[in-house]
């Protein structure tokens, strides 16, 4: 108990010296320990807390994995390589993005939001999702709120889903786009891992039918060898000539990648990817931890800029909802409800597994978010403002911007940004939004400082952007392919045949709806003048976070009806917060009058400049398209927000019933069966045989 | 790994130092292991062993089956997040 006093301590000293220190830059071992000092507590007590007060797991009852077992979807899995396995897959690109993006606020707002949101919000969500798809055998968001809310519940939650998916594909594709714009090594780098991917996938079909490792060291070993040829190509002029791509010509690359990952066979080339990736991805966070851990950087950034006013340059908004929406992912990520009731529950070896790997990756999901944050404010504030704005507003060249960035506050020579291109390899930095290469730029300064020094800068940059955009596209194939199978099965709704996996023309006319529906988002982000992720980011944040509102809403329904109504503002807080923030959000992305930030208003200011006469003829065409681009995002964001009101509209009748004493409730588990594992059964191997006698059952 | 000698180095007593030693090369084998699973390199024995032990089914799939199998059905759902 001492320890935990001293632990809760030292969390609080370090959380208060981020907090209220001023002058001086702070060194990142402050960060990490306040971080990490949080978790601990966090983990040891109010999970704790959560896991036998609230949901009382019992180990005594059989999990899906046991009930099922079949060696395929539901596989007993030790408690560690299942945390992996839930790890790898909720860790995306959003905790680095979603950061590096709030650091334009300053350190602090994004730091506190990191570490709370995941503690109080975050990882509950995951937690009692897990828990409530253990207990249904495994099955997803969607069909739990159908059970245990309504049919229009669960609805609503499947539309919610392919809504997100769509937004946040075309948003990560845009991020690909910024960080690859002009840039020959990273472009090279990026096309040359799908040769390689092809080259993986029929080794693990034909060659050796499922040795990954073996393949993924190959493939690994290919990718890192990529990595430094690609210097070679920028340096000769006629290859760099073929790989230096424009943001329109990069987006249709993308657009024609994701057809052929979702159309293709998943063996050949989606699946090796994404064991590339899930190596490359681990390797890279664990480096960086390392590298901040060695390093112990100084964080430059201040702990507030004048940007909380709602005036920044990266993106509009006040600090107030946009740095939750912003941050979304590290801190508290409605996509990860999918994965909670998606593979995770049906591998699962106990309920009491639950708490650590429910709970557990999502805090290490934050720290990554902590991380990212740490490398985006220990590069000097004015280099990550010339990195992060768009042209339209700090200038195209190196001098405006080092002009328009100094007077803000932020003191910045042109010469730094020239220099700092040429030393990562680079013919430009500026105006690169999305997070991508400033996020890089931090990494390999924290790189080369363990490693190689200021020589080996480039190859670090160049490894960190492949890093990003080599697992932005596992996003990005994944996704397009998952949202294909939901169109096929919406689309089956309508006419039978549709729904047939193996039915070629559903195949392609599914595949290509989907990648439009991401790509025309994509195109849109790429042809607008205020840098795409001004508009796409909060809308992606605000779609992520509707979702985790989605399941909240159903988590707190099911807490709800098991009679757990003293603790019911475990979820109902989180779950009015995210109702707040998004509904907040939105209203100000429809109808704020500062056309930077309101959609209506930024379409209306075009077409009075139209009307103007203001606007050359050559370009009418195209500020008309923006305007009905502008005028779409604003009817994306009301029918999100309007999913929200019409499902707290349906939660708040099914809580009126369950809480009206004339009415019984009925709470939609499988019923209660007694594990016939041994204790220490750990999934390892299987010894259990029908002759073991069985565990007395308890009450359920 | 079972059969592995490590001769401890003279400046240690033998029976700590031996048993340092197989307690890295355990935690190696373990780790190995673990990251097999991870991977899904270990997948199919898995798949066996659950065959022969849960069911009466006498056909099972090859190798190559079964990895094309594993992977339609992994990407035929969420599985990699933002």
């Amino acid at each position: 108990m001492v320890i935990w006093i001293v632990v809760a301590l030292v969390g609080a000293g370090a959380l208060g010296g981020i907090a209220f220190h001023r002058g001086e830059p702070l060194n990142a071992t402050w960060f990490v320990v306040a971080a990490a000092c949080c978790y601990l507590v966090a983990y040891r007590f109010y999970s704790a807390f959560i896991a036998a007060r609230l949901l009382t797991l019992d180990d005594t009852r059989a999990t899906p994995s046991e009930r099922h077992d079949d060696g395929r979807d539901f596989v007993p899995t030790n408690k560690w390589i299942l945390f992996g396995h839930h790890f790898a897959a909720i860790a995306g690109p959003g905790p680095l993005v979603g950061p590096t993006l709030a650091a334009q606020f300053g350190y602090l707002p994004g730091t506190l939001w990191l570490i709370a949101g995941a503690v109080f919000a975050g990882c509950v969500q995951d937690f009692i999702i897990l828990f409530c798809s253990i207990r249904r055998d495994g099955k997803t968001l969607g069909e739990i709120a159908r059970e245990e809310v309504s049919q229009r519940g669960g609805f609503i939650a499947q539309l919610a889903v392919l809504a997100i998916m769509v937004i946040l594909l075309g948003v990560v594709a845009l991020v690909i786009v910024n960080a690859l714009k002009s840039s020959p090594w990273a472009t090279f780098t990026l096309a040359a891992t799908i040769p390689i991917a092809l080259l993986l996938g029929l080794y693990l079909r034909f060659l050796r039918p499922g040795r990954v490792l073996e393949a993924s060291f190959i493939g690994v070993a290919l990718v890192l060898f990529v990595v430094v040829a690609g210097q070679w190509v920028a340096d000769s002029p006629s290859w760099a000539h073929v790989f230096t791509l424009s943001g329109v010509t990069l987006a249709f690359a993308l657009i024609a990648y994701g057809f052929a990952a979702s159309a293709l066979p998943v063996w050949l080339l989606l699946a090796p990817r994404d064991y590339l990736s899930a190596f490359i991805k681990a390797g890279a966070i664990f480096s960086l931890a390392a590298g901040i851990l060695l390093v112990r950087p100084q964080v430059l950034m201040p702990p507030l800029t004048r940007f909380i006013d709602g005036s920044g340059p990266v993106f509009a908004g006040k600090i107030f909802p946009f740095c939750f929406i912003t941050i979304a992912c590290g801190a508290i990520s409605g996509f990860h409800s999918l994965i909670s009731s998606g593979t995770t529950p049906k591998m699962i070896l106990r309920e009491s597994h639950a708490r650590f790997i429910g709970y557990g990756a999502m805090l290490m999901e934050s720290f990554v978010g902590v991380m990212a944050m740490i490398a985006a404010c220990a590069m000097t504030p004015g280099v990550y403002f010339a990195i992060n704005s768009p042209a339209s507003i700090v200038g195209a060249t190196s001098d405006a911007a080092a002009a328009t960035i100094s007077s803000w506050g932020y003191p910045l020579q042109a010469q730094t940004m020239t220099d700092l291109a040429r030393a990562v390899g680079e013919q430009t930095l500026l105006n690169r939004a999305g997070g991508a290469p400033s996020l890089a730029v931090g990494m390999a300064q924290i790189f080369s400082s363990t490693i190689g020094g200021p020589r080996l800068l480039s190859i670090w940059y160049h490894f960190a952007i492949m890093f990003e955009a080599l697992f932005i596209l596992t996003v990005l194939d994944a996704g397009t392919r998952v949202g294909r199978f939901m169109v096929q099965e919406l689309g089956g709704r309508v006419w039978k045949p549709f729904a047939r996996t193996g039915w070629w023309p559903g195949i392609l006319i599914s595949s290509a709806l989907i990648v439009g529906a991401w790509g025309y988002f994509l195109y849109q982000g790429v042809v607008d003048p205020l840098g795409g992720i001004n508009s796409l980011w909060p809308l992606f944040g605000i779609s992520n976070q509707l979702l985790a509102a989605v399941a909240l809403v159903v988590a707190t329904t099911i807490l709800l009806k098991m009679k757990r109504i003293r603790w019911i503002w475990l979820t109902l807080i989180p779950m009015t917060w995210l109702v707040i923030i998004t509904m907040t959000a939105s209203y100000q992305k429809i109808f704020d009058p500062n056309p930077r930030l309101g959609f209506l208003s930024y379409a209306k200011a075009l077409a009075a400049q139209i009307t103007a006469g203001k606007i050359p003829a050559v370009k009418i065409a195209d500020t008309q398209r923006v305007i009905f681009n502008q005028r779409l995002d604003a009817a994306v964001t009301a029918v999100l927000a309007a999913m929200i009101i019409v499902l707290i509209i349906e939660a708040l009748m099914q809580w009126y019933r369950i809480l009206s004493a004339d009415r019984k409730s009925v709470l939609h588990e499988t019923a209660y069966l007694a594990t016939r594992w041994p204790e220490n059964f750990s999934g390892a191997s299987y010894t259990v045989t029908a002759a073991e006698p069985d565990v007395p059952a308890m009450e359920g | 790994m079972h059969s592995v000698q490590v001769e401890a180095p003279a400046h240690m007593e033998k029976p700590h130092a031996l048993a340092l030693a197989i307690w890295i090369i355990r935690l190696a084998a373990k780790l190995w292991l673990g990251i097999r699973e991870w991977c899904g390199d270990s997948a199919y024995e898995r798949y066996v062993q659950a065959q022969r032990t849960n069911s009466e089914k006498v056909s099972l799939l090859t190798p190559a089956e079964f990895y094309v199998d594993r992977l339609n059905r992994r990407y035929s759902r969420p599985n990699r997040c933002c």
